[in-house]
């Protein structure tokens, strides 16, 4: 079955079961697109996976707070952001993701040993340079050159203008460039 | 002096270097329903309205209203009463002036000078 988002908000306004399936569409639609969006914040596919079962309890929790004002896709993905940077937030306070002290592992070590991470050298040094990123400005080089969402989708998203937002990726590329003529 | 790029973005193909578990996005829907509390939301539910619901906003400004108006009252009542107490101290110091004054003028048969230090030595 298509997804029809103009019939999914009609279920979710009828009964306990139109309203179920209803939501069963949305997250076959929006599932994997938020799980990248995660994943690619968090690095590992068991913390993404945890976030992502989150988002969608919180937003079967909340249904009564979307009134459909804005798009299904946008309030999931505010959802999504939420629990990512709460998520974040706590590791920041509990787990060291960076540092050269000895007998704790960088990012560049982590995702070497993660079986689920396929990257070069390259890639795993791009990955510890946009950890440098404070945490909107990695969302939006993340949304913008790994998801390839427009401007003016994140903009919705974020809630930042897009004069804003093309500042904020054009830093974020000169700052990993920086990361890179460092290395060595 | 222009420095040398070591990594150009726009140069490198945007690539995923992230895999998940094998099946791991067929059984993603029916996992994460899975997950959902049993407990089904209050969608569209209306909520039953107590009488004490319909009344409790009205109690509550009145009770605000009769705060304000006690309090203001209050307020009036110190500011009236410590009036009272300043005209009648002012009226009772006037009082005292004059027929002292008088007693001066009339009887003692003194200049302006020693009128005048008389009435600083009897305050």
């Amino acid at each position: 079955m298509a997804y029809d988002e103009k019939r999914i908000l009609e279920m979710l306004h009828e009964d306990d079961i139109s309203r179920r399936r209803a939501f069963e569409s949305i997250v076959r639609n929006f599932s994997e697109q938020l799980y990248w969006q995660i994943r690619h914040m968090v690095l590992s596919h068991d913390d993404a996976n945890d976030i992502l079962q989150n988002t969608f309890i919180k937003a079967w929790t909340n249904l009564d707070s979307f009134m459909g004002y804005s798009r299904i896709s946008t309030w999931l993905y505010r959802i999504a952001i939420n629990e990512t940077l709460t998520f974040l937030n706590k590791q920041k306070n509990t787990v060291p993701i960076e540092t050269d002290e000895e007998g704790e592992m960088s990012i560049a070590e982590r995702l070497e040993s993660d079986p689920y991470f396929d990257g070069d050298l390259t890639e795993r040094q791009l990955q510890e340079a946009i950890a440098t990123l404070p945490e909107k400005q990695r969302m939006v080089f993340n949304m913008k050159y790994f998801n390839e969402m427009k401007y003016e989708e994140i903009s919705e998203l974020l809630g930042t203008s897009v004069g804003a937002l093309k500042a904020s990726f054009h830093i974020a590329v000169k700052k990993i460039e920086e990361y890179f003529n460092n290395i060595d | 002096m222009n420095k040398e790029v070591k990594y150009k973005i726009d140069e490198r193909e945007p690539r995923r270097p992230f895999s998940v578990p094998e099946g791991y996005f067929e059984n993603l829907t029916q996992n994460i329903m899975a997950a959902l509390p049993e407990q089904e939301p209050l969608y569209s539910t209306s909520i039953v309205v107590t009488p004490w619901m319909r009344i409790r906003p009205y109690l509550y400004s009145a009770a605000a209203f009769a705060g304000i108006f006690f309090c203001i009252k209050a307020a009036v009542g110190i500011s009236s009463t410590n009036n009272q107490a300043g005209m009648a101290q002012t009226q009772e110091t006037t009082i005292y002036s004059d027929e002292y004054i008088d007693s001066f003028l009339e009887t003692a048969m003194i200049d302006d000078c020693t009128l005048y230090y008389t009435l600083v030595e009897s305050n």
